[in-house]
């Protein structure tokens, strides 16, 4: 009990001391990072499992590509929609909606919330709208420029706008969401005339009831259905989702574990130089008769004690950061989530304590095993506690930390052997930067000669404080890059009269009438495609799943329906790489893309079975060709030779360069096609930049953490040398040094490391973004000269401030005082 | 060789027989203390003194029981310190032994009062604070309570630990050249007080000086010359 106390009482006396402040301030901004992504995780899940079978609007939901017709008898409630994708213009304006068809029924569990107005009071209703008429979501109200009550065209029919849709089952709120949502009447579809052979649609069956009977009907159905077709129910649908979130949940939390990392080695330097500042400490209360127990227990409770401030207030942060990065991820959704749970708090304390366990341990072991001899013999150093111990407790505090959030060992594996390699990396490159810092110094002069050897002569904390601050500017300029870059670059490299609108669900008999309209208005089109829709099912008479290792099965080309389509012509931006091109020859060949004959493993000469609606179609690979993506040509996975499709029902696809002095025609060609998807490119791009710029701005927020870590390391290390360096101060004073060489000295010092530290983030991030746009987009090599100026200036901004901050004082001190407070 | 026990050193608080200490060198073994013979009894004074590296500050701390000797025994407060650990004589020491260091060894975070406080809060000492205060004001420091250490002279920050050493009224206070890092004046007025609050305690007090002034101070003086005794007794 004394020595508990004690030790509260000792750690009261000593708070002021900047060992505990940037210990704890490290661990505020460790904790602060990881109970951010934490809260938000934590809140997200709850919404979800909250939603139970609300969440789908049914106990039970079926998708699929095609109608359904018999079904195992049951005694469920049912209700079935329709989805489809499909132009809603008004005027002038036009736009690409998902248009969900629904009967009087839907939903069977969970409620639409419609409102009359915009931002007005909404009620729960019917989805299904009155006769003529559509809810529609404020964004398309927005997009249209229209209001409730107005009238809207979808293909060949006009509808009523009866209402404002503000909530609906399995929706968080619009987080990827690419087209706003319409409810219409199930019986108005016809009317519409939208829906083509070839459309891609989703019938959507829903079924509610108790439980015995869903789980026989889930069971009677489940071998009846097709790869095409899913069952979910309303546990796995909400499990599915929150799988999905779950791997985003774990990068972003991962990004978070590496500021708490970082924050882990400013603690550990923190908790060193208090063990040795506490040595002398340490042998007094020994020889005043206080045992190894007895110690232990005087610094496990003051630990205690900074860790569950620290993790408290790291909390405290981590649930005001948790909103903004909210508001990043989800806009639509902020106000709808749960509150704040409790289960965050503990992780995150828990988390706190781990990491702060993992850190300042060794050097905590050392100080309970100081001699007692030392009060009569100050060099005697502690006794070497068994080094492989600390390093044990340390490491698996660490390595329980890292597999905490990492989740499985593959990742908990991966993590620390990325972490291992940085960590070479950026020491090697310190290293070289302090190499090139001698020469700079040679040739300088004065003060600045004086701060250049300083950063040299701390190499070991010099190449800590290049690594840790390195590491912060790299990862915040290669975000900022991948952001700008990527989207931009892929736009500068499309041709300059790329095809920049997709026109989608032609019908045959619209065909010539689409090709003399564009033909008219002067608009270079690419061919017509006809597009069937169906589904690879063998290989060589074999299931095409029965081919593949099983970890491969699951591939999304199995599990939807394909695009096919015929031609004569190899596409623009197709190469053929093995084979030959059918040409003009007809009869069941085929020309496979490369990737997905690499996934599938198909070669030359399988013959590949398709089902289209209740057809099959066996046809054998006679090429292979690559195909560029990103060429804005409608492009396919297969193309079929003239002959075998020809008696499927199809609808077309081409794209067209619209000028943009031409964009006046797109109005006019809704209306003349109303039927007829026009898909604007780039509002498509503007859309991933806008999905894009959420990601990027949670991860920023993050990294913003990060930094915050990187500049505890700084001062951590520097007050470990802190000593030394006012011994340095005394000296140079007493020889006649003024405050302002000493204050120039050490500016040049902490600039050199940020500038140094800039450099080598540009350096990284340069070669990192060549690497990721050359590999992964096949973009060209760009140079950035800006980033060579941006981050050599932020660094020094940011080491210089921390750096001067932290020990501006031994330049303020008179040397007398100097010189007492050392002896 | 019979080992020195209570029985055979009845008055004596501490009592070494045969001591050895010796270090490892890059030569070999280096003998710091060899076969050093001593009996304290209750209530005396004595110097260990000796030139710089003759052993004496080795010696202190194997008495203390802050060391274990290379051979020999040595019995503290009645207990044959051979047969204990570290954490054993650790709390043998606690409250029955004190300490006055010739570089004062106060903590700097702590003040005048919390410094002298901290032995009896170790010893769990009910009336802890008022002691503090009571010795506090012996050392005439009453009105220095609230200084931490940097803001006392060398002279008063040894006066706290002279009177951190004596107030948990212990059975036994090393000192170690107490006035070592004092100028004369100061350590003169530093040694009056060390003895008078010695006497007035009755405690034993084993110093260690290679100052002949405090030496002559004591009862008894210990001689050590490269690690041997030549013990002489004064008047």
């Amino acid at each position: 009990m004394t020595f508990l106390r004690l030790g509260l009482w000792l750690l009261r006396r000593e708070r002021a001391s900047g060992e505990w402040r940037v210990l704890l301030l490290a661990l505020i901004i460790g904790v602060g990072s990881v109970s951010t992504t934490g809260f938000l995780g934590d809140r997200i899940k709850r919404a979800m499992s909250e939603q139970g079978a609300s969440f789908l609007g049914a106990d039970l939901l079926v998708t699929s590509p095609r109608p359904i017709d018999a079904w195992p008898a049951h005694s469920l409630r049912t209700s079935s929609a329709l989805e489809f994708a499909s132009m809603v213009s008004r005027g002038d304006a036009f736009q690409l909606a998902t248009l969900r068809a629904v009967d009087a029924d839907y939903p069977l569990r969970g409620e639409v919330r419609i409102a009359d107005r915009p931002f007005e009071a909404d009620t729960p209703r019917p989805a299904q709208p009155p006769p003529g008429a559509v809810y529609a979501d404020q964004e398309l109200l927005t997009l249209l420029n229209a209001q409730v009550g107005d009238a809207v065209q979808i293909g060949e029919a006009a509808f009523r706008i009866a209402g404002v849709v503000v909530e609906e089952p399995g929706q968080l709120g619009g987080v990827f969401g690419f087209a706003p949502r319409v409810f219409l009447r199930a019986d108005e579809v016809e009317a519409t005339r939208v829906l083509q052979p070839g459309s891609r649609l989703t019938y959507l069956y829903q079924f509610a009831g108790e439980a015995k009977p869903l789980a026989a009907f889930g069971d009677a159905l489940k071998p009846t259905l097709e790869t095409t077709q899913r069952l979910i129910g309303s546990r796995e649908g909400v499990e599915t989702l929150r799988g999905a979130f779950a791997n985003a949940d774990h990068y972003l939390q991962l990004t978070a574990l590496i500021s708490l990392l970082l924050s882990v080695a400013a603690i550990a330097i923190a908790a060193h130089r208090h063990a040795l500042r506490h040595y002398d400490q340490a042998a007094l209360l020994r020889c005043m008769g206080a045992t190894t127990t007895q110690l232990r227990t005087l610094y496990a409770v003051q630990l205690l004690t900074l860790g569950l401030l620290g993790s408290l207030a790291g909390v405290a942060i981590g649930a005001l950061m948790q909103q903004a990065l909210a508001g990043l991820i989800l806009p639509a959704a902020v106000t709808r989530l749960p509150s704040l749970g409790v289960a965050p708090v503990g992780v995150a304390v828990v988390s706190g304590l781990l990491a702060l366990a993992g850190a300042s341990l060794p050097a905590l072991m050392r100080l309970i095993r100081v001699p007692p001899l030392r009060v009569l013999r100050r060099d005697l150093p502690p006794l070497p506690a068994a080094a492989w111990i600390s390093a044990t407790v340390s490491g698996s505090a660490l390595l329980i930390l890292i597999a905490w959030y990492a989740g499985d060992a593959k990742l908990v594996a991966g993590f620390v052997g990325a972490l291992a390699a940085l960590v070479v990396v950026l020491v090697g490159l310190a290293r070289l930067a302090l190499v090139a810092g001698r020469g700079v110094q040679k040739i300088s002069y004065g003060p600045v000669r004086f701060g250049l050897a300083q950063m040299l002569r701390h190499r070991f904390d010099s190449t800590l404080q290049l690594g840790a601050f390195t590491l912060a500017l790299f990862l915040v300029a290669l975000l900022a890059l991948v952001r700008s870059d990527l989207i931009e670059g892929w736009r500068q490299q499309l041709p300059e009269n790329a095809p920049n609108h997709f026109l989608v669900n032609i019908a045959p008999h619209q065909q010539a009438a689409v090709a003399a309209y564009l033909a008219k208005h002067r608009l270079e089109a690419s061919e017509l495609y006809p597009m069937v829709r169906g589904r690879l099912v063998s290989k060589n008479g074999i299931p095409i799943a029965d081919t593949l290792p099983p970890e491969t099965r699951d591939t999304n080309t199995l599990r939807r329906e394909l695009n096919l389509t015929w031609t004569t012509t190899l596409p623009a931006n197709n190469v053929l790489l093995a084979g030959t091109w059918h040409g003009e020859r007809r009869g069941p060949e085929i020309s496979v893309e490369s990737g997905m004959a690499e996934r599938l493993n198909l070669a030359i000469g399988d013959t590949l079975g398709f089902e289209s609606g209740d057809q099959t179609i066996a046809a054998r690979i006679t090429s292979i060709r690559s195909v560029k993506w990103d060429s804005m040509q409608p492009n396919f996975f297969v193309i079929f030779a003239p002959g075998p499709l020809d008696a499927l029902p199809a609808s077309s696809i081409a794209s067209v360069y619209v000028p943009p002095d031409a964009t006046g025609v797109l109005p006019g060609f809704v209306k003349t096609f109303p039927g007829i998807t026009v898909l604007a490119l780039d509002k498509l791009i503007a859309n991933i930049e806008a999905v894009f710029a959420q990601i990027i701005g949670a991860i920023q927020l993050l990294l913003g953490f990060l930094l915050a870590a990187g500049m505890a390391v700084v001062v951590a290390t520097l007050l470990a040398s802190l000593d030394a360096r006012q011994q340095e101060a005394v000296l140079l004073r007493t020889l006649g040094a003024q405050r302002a060489y000493l204050a120039k000295g050490l500016w040049s010092e902490f600039i050199a490391l940020g500038v140094l530290a800039g450099l080598l983030a540009s350096l990284c991030a340069e070669i990192a973004m060549a690497l990721i746009a050359e590999r992964l987009f096949d973009l060209p090599l760009r140079l950035h000269p800006w980033l060579w100026l941006a981050l050599p200036t932020a660094g020094a901004l940011l080491v210089g401030m921390s750096g001067w901050l932290t020990t501006r004082h031994i330049t303020r001190v008179p040397p007398m005082q100097s010189v007492r407070a050392l002896n | 060789m019979t080992p020195p026990d209570s029985a055979q050193f009845p008055n004596a608080v501490v009592a070494a027989r045969a001591l050895s200490q010796q270090v490892p060198t890059a030569d070999g073994m280096l003998a710091i203390l060899s076969e050093v013979e001593l009996a304290v009894q209750a209530g005396d004074t004595l110097a260990v003194t000796g030139a710089s590296g003759s052993g004496k500050s080795t010696l202190l701390g194997l008495l203390a029981g802050l060391d274990q000797p290379t051979s020999g025994e040595i019995v503290l407060l009645g207990q044959r310190l051979n047969d204990l650990d570290e954490d054993a004589r650790a709390r043998l020491r606690a409250g029955r032994i004190g300490f006055v260091f010739q570089s004062f060894q106060l903590l700097p975070a702590l003040t005048a009062l919390e410094n002298i406080l901290l032995p009896l809060e170790l010893a769990g000492r009910a009336d802890a604070r008022e002691r503090a205060a009571h010795w506090l004001a012996r050392v005439g420091l009453a009105a220095r309570a609230g200084h931490t250490p940097r803001q006392l002279s060398g002279g008063e920050q040894q006066r706290v630990a002279i009177a951190r050493a004596f107030a948990t009224d212990p059975e036994i206070v090393f000192a170690d050249e107490p006035t070592g890092n004092l100028d004369a004046d100061t350590g003169a007025r530093i040694i009056e007080l060390l003895f008078e609050l010695n006497a007035s305690a009755r405690t034993t007090l084993i110093l260690v000086t290679h100052d002949d002034a405090l030496a002559s101070r004591c009862q008894r003086r210990l001689h050590l010359v490269a690690g041997r005794t030549q013990e002489a007794a004064l008047a």
